[in-house]
């Protein structure tokens, strides 16, 4: 039993691992920072997630499964965050790929208003 | 050596160095603020990886201070960055 629940963990750990090195792929080969931002979410949220799940199938014991819960939902909480400052930012830059855009509903807000910092 | 484990090791160090390419060759701040970012995430899970192959769990903390405080460096750059950077700075 223990030895399939080694197993396992190691297949997770292998892929968040994979996660990650697709997020290093995609940061290469996207062309404009809110594609990369796509990319980069990838290792964040699921990649972490599994490895989490492979510790506590490592690991076998309730507190570290509630410590790691916490880890995950604070991980959750706040990768929107920057990835929502980055691309808001991104968009106002001029860095985002303009004419690759189907829709743009961000058009008639572009102007940034007074005291909205940024 | 088991051949999974070095499939482990293998990618997140290739996973490592492209980051750190994006980092080097930018072109924009925002594209290194996101590759930071994903630098950081990948040490967490190293970290995390290292605990459940090695059946320990010291750096569990570690693991919940960079969730914690990891993503105020992106803000700060997003918040700061220069209003027309248009990818060559």
């Amino acid at each position: 039993m223990n030895a399939v629940l080694d197993a396992v963990s190691l297949l997770l750990v292998l892929a968040g691992a994979l996660l990650c090195l697709s997020a290093a792929i995609g940061l290469l080969r996207f062309r404009d920072v809110t594609t990369r931002l796509h990319a980069a979410t990838k290792p964040q949220v699921l990649g972490l997630l599994l490895i989490c799940v492979a510790i506590a199938l490592s690991l076998r014991s309730w507190p570290v499964v509630a410590f790691l819960t916490v880890v995950v939902l604070v991980q959750l909480a706040t990768a929107p965050l920057a990835a929502h400052m980055i691309g808001r930012q991104a968009y106002r830059n001029g860095t985002v790929d303009e004419p690759s855009l189907y829709v743009d509903e961000l058009a008639e807000s572009r102007e940034t208003p007074p005291g909205a910092g940024g | 050596m088991n051949p999974m484990l070095m499939a482990i090791y293998v990618a997140f160090a290739v996973a490592a160095l492209l980051t750190l390419w994006r980092i080097v060759i930018g072109p924009s701040i925002l594209d290194r603020a996101v590759a930071s970012d994903v630098l950081l995430t990948e040490v967490m899970c190293v970290l995390g990886a290292d605990m459940a192959i090695n059946h320990h769990a010291d750096t569990l903390p570690v693991l919940l201070i960079i969730a914690a405080v990891g993503v105020f460096g992106s803000i700060a750059i997003a918040r700061y960055v220069a209003r027309r950077d248009k990818g060559d700075g």
